[in-house]
């Protein structure tokens, strides 16, 4: 079989039942139709799982997949994907990190590493030249996942890199994250799913080397992009990182606040990156192989360090109507150590915040803006205790059985909950949020960009919204899968052709900007094309009641409307720009592009 | 004037595009500008229509009546000016429309001592009376409010809104410019006051916090809060639509917020 540059060809699936490991083979137009990350591993999901599996259970599997950039000089290339059915959707889910993980992963001599089974024993799976075997993970069972990486590497050795699971993963709460290098697979609990197949960890020591078609190419390229990375496209994350958001966000109407309740929040200068650098900032890092930078790390009360982001900020901040940076700092480090994701667990609790308020939680301790409860909230959602199994479950099925008409200011789509940005004020993320196969995420679907771009009305969602929500998803399928780190997206002009051309170089394949465009239609139906198959029905494309009801007003007076009609002719007008019919289901004919015909191996 | 109003210079934009942008953010609905058949106009926002007025002549009722059936399917209620308002304020357009009430055809300021048929809001199911009064060589305005519910705004009806009150006491949404003097003493006048404010990697090095300053579009508020509105730049005024247009309007009280156009993460 012919191995393009940049891979190897094979995947290495392990049965941690009883560590028994086998390789299955990635033919060329496999890896040319899927490129890598979540592409590629949408492809592994259709090939390995078996349909209607429960996320949790032993046959479920869980792929770490690498790219064929992944060690290349070229900037921000070291990430991979973790790719499952998710726990708390029921569908895809791909969350992407960024570490010499990805480098140390793939250089085990695989562009994926599969886990599945269910291991007897709490343990750590690890590959290397050696293939894969299982070693005990009882003493780090129960450690967060930082910690477990830190000891499992002096365990180890220093050439062993960890992507590892907090206790949240053990406890298989469906927001649990897969961390390693302190960042985090974050969203769609992934980490509950390598919990329930008892493995604390996996550990990579890279054994060979992978070579690039065209080496010089890739080292001409690398210095380009290099170079542009340093430019004004990605100064803000550079500077500030993502919380530059926050401040900017509240005004203009679009940070969401107190369970969607607003759109601005009062005290958010209290948490604005602007003022925060100056007075809390510590430390600036980068993700293994980038050029950017854009991790700021921040003094908490305490003394020690935290990163922050936006997203962290926001669902901690002002989702659930917390204003004090100490208490914002001490949830999110909570967060980092029970290894959860914070934008599932801070719109969790929003709602439950207002559940309270409501009635309809005997919990008068949680209140919005307590700083102190969302703290207890957090530690029961760790420990299971109190309001912990029922916040656990994630805002959907948490409102299932509270009742009470709380279904209706749940903050999710398809079980995820929405990140932190409005969809009454970005109708393009609207649409966006409601179609992509994940559920509510903005990595996804970056449509907001254009809602933020001014070239079109972000408040009047029409024809031109669902062209933006179109041409960001695909653009998302295709950097998540090469996979680049988004932060760059501002310094290409071409996206489509410039990254055709490093993939060109990389692989040696003749790729151009029009193939890559139909890569993208393909990795993003191939997600639905999944989803269906897991029972997804039309009514999963929506958003959460309130959104659809509640109207909002922006600082010049005009009121912000997402009514269910403006929504429903834009889902359509989505359904109709992918081909799909009116139920959003593809034709047979769009079937045959997918390369599904290697999925019965 | 010696030259088209339309076209005349505004702070680095044009009358006609200071006043199609006032009016846009100020109703919910479309903008409209009704020319004289192959009149030049300066460049518009996409968003704008234009019409062609088939007859030369007619007076304001002409134009009236074309814009008001051009914008009956998609509005009930249009605020109908002139292009030569260049203090006209979004907030006085709002305190117009917001006296249109069930029963009500039009709603006609008083202001500064004169009736501002073209600084009015009316119902666009008129327009076939309005074509009728044209039809029997009735041309002036009046004829039309003689046969309509007219709610009238004096200066003191107008002012007891307070928004319109802080930003514009004088009223001067509706002084117009007819004779060169006019227009050259309006654009003496220093441009109105607005706030700005700098948000995340712009706010570096001291820019951070609220400054009042004066600036009569986008680009003015940007050259004077020290940016330049690139491709990595852009700004939202009163909050509301994101823009880089730098002849976006501006108007008393305004507030303009810059932001990285790198959003995102």
């Amino acid at each position: 079989m012919r191995v393009p540059g940049g891979y190897f060809g094979r995947a290495l699936v392990v049965d941690v039942t009883d560590g028994t490991a086998e390789l299955l083979p990635l033919p060329e137009p496999v890896l040319r139709a899927y490129v890598g990350g979540a592409g590629l591993g949408t492809w592994l999901l259709h090939r390995l799982a078996p349909a209607g599996a429960d996320p949790l259970s032993a046959e479920a599997p869980l792929a770490f997949v690498f790219s064929p950039l992944v060690g290349t000089p070229l900037t921000t290339s070291a990430k991979f994907a973790v790719v499952a059915k998710s726990p708390l959707t029921g569908m895809v889910n791909d969350a992407l990190a960024s570490s010499h993980f990805a480098i140390a992963g793939k250089l085990t001599g695989h562009d994926a590493i599969v886990v599945r089974g269910r291991s007897p024993r709490p343990s750590v799976l690890l590959v290397d030249a050696g293939g894969a075997r299982l070693v005990d993970a009882g003493p780090e069972w129960g450690l967060p996942a930082a910690e477990a990486e830190r000891r499992l590497r002096e365990r180890l050795g220093r050439a062993w890199r960890v992507a590892s699971i907090g206790p949240a993963g053990e406890r298989r709460v469906p927001y649990a994250t897969v961390s390693h290098d302190g960042r985090h697979a974050g969203r769609g609990g992934l980490g509950a799913v390598l919990g329930a197949k008892n493995v604390k960890a996996v550990a990579v020591r890279a054994a060979t080397k992978v070579a690039s078609a065209h080496p010089q190419a890739v080292l001409d390229a690398a210095r380009d992009l290099r170079a542009r990375s340093f430019g004004p496209a990605t100064a803000k994350y550079r500077e500030l990182g993502t919380l530059a958001n926050l401040l900017a966000f509240n005004a203009i109407s679009t940070l969401p606040t107190r369970n969607f309740t607003a759109a601005t929040f009062a005290e958010a200068p209290r948490l604005a990156a602007e003022d925060l650098a100056e007075l809390r900032g510590v430390a600036r890092n980068s993700c293994a192989s980038c050029t950017i930078g854009c991790e700021h790390i921040y003094a908490a009360k305490d003394g020690k360090g935290v990163r922050v982001e936006y997203e962290n900020v926001f669902a901690l901040g002002p989702m659930c109507g917390v204003s004090d940076p100490d208490d914002v700092f001490a949830a999110s480090a909570r967060c980092d150590e029970l290894g959860l994701d914070t934008i599932s667990a801070g719109g969790t609790i929003a709602w439950a915040m207002e559940c309270a308020e409501r009635g309809l939680l005997d919990a008068p301790w949680l209140r919005f803006g307590d700083g102190a409860a969302l703290l207890r909230a957090l530690d029961e959602i760790g420990s299971g205790e109190g309001l912990g199994g029922l916040l656990a479950l994630g805002s959907r099925r948490a409102a299932e059985i509270v009742g009470g008409g709380s279904a209706a200011f749940a903050p999710h789509v398809k079980g995820l909950e929405l990140p932190g940005y409005e969809p009454r004020t970005l109708h393009a993320m609207a649409l966006g949020l409601a179609v992509n196969a994940r559920g509510a995420d903005h990595n996804r679907s970056g449509a907001y960009e254009a809602d933020l771009s001014g070239t079109l009305d972000r408040l009047a969602g029409g024809r031109a919204h669902v062209d933006a929500a179109v041409e960001t998803e695909d653009r998302a399928a295709v950097m998540d899968s090469l996979i680049l780190c988004k932060f760059l997206r501002g310094v290409f002009t071409e996206p489509f052709s410039e990254w055709a051309s490093l993939l060109s170089a990389v692989t040696g394949w003749d790729v151009d900007g029009t193939e890559l465009r139909r890569t993208a239609r393909r990795i993003v139906l191939a997600k639905r094309m999944f989803n269906l198959r897991e029972g997804w029905t039309p009514a999963d494309d929506w958003l959460p009641e309130r959104l659809l009801t509640q109207t909002l007003e922006v600082g010049s007076g005009r009121t912000a409307a997402l009514t269910p009609e403006r929504l429903r002719a834009m889902v359509d007008g989505y359904y109709a720009a992918r081909g799909l019919d009116a139920d959003g289901r593809p034709p047979e004919a769009a079937l045959e592009d997918l390369r599904l015909e290697f999925v019965g191996g | 004037m010696g030259a088209p109003k339309a076209a005349l210079e505004w702070h680095g934009s044009t009358l006609l595009r200071r006043t199609v942008g006032i009016v846009g953010r100020a109703v919910d609905g479309p903008v409209l500008v009704v020319r004289a058949p192959d009149q030049p106009l300066p460049p518009l926002d996409p968003g704008v229509r234009v019409l062609d007025d088939p007859r030369e002549g007619l007076g304001p009722l002409q134009g009236i009546a074309v814009g008001l059936a051009a914008a009956a399917p998609d509005a009930d209620v249009a605020f109908v000016c002139s292009t030569d308002l260049p203090f006209l304020h979004g907030a006085f357009v709002r305190r117009v429309l917001a006296a249109f009430v069930e029963g009500v055809d039009v709603v006609l300021p008083d202001a500064r001592g004169h009736r501002q048929p073209l600084a009015a809001a009316y119902r666009t199911a008129l327009a076939p009376r309005v074509e009728r009064l044209l039809a029997e060589g009735r041309l002036r305005p009046a004829f039309l409010f003689d046969e309509c519910r007219v709610v009238r705004l004096d200066d003191a009806a107008l002012l007891a809104d307070p928004v319109l009150a802080a930003v514009d006491p004088a009223l001067d949404s509706v002084a117009n410019v007819n004779e060169p003097a006019d227009y050259e003493r309006a654009r003496a006048r220093p441009a109105p006051q607005v706030t700005v404010q700098r948000f995340g990697t712009l706010a570096g090095d001291g820019h951070g916090g609220r400054r009042t300053l004066r600036a009569a579009t986008l680009a003015g508020a940007a050259a004077a809060a020290e940016l330049v509105l690139d491709r990595h730049v852009v700004a939202a005024v009163n909050g509301d639509r994101i823009t880089r247009d730098g002849e976006t309007p501006l108007a008393a009280g305004d507030t303009v917020s810059f932001l990285a156009a790198d959003a995102g993460g």
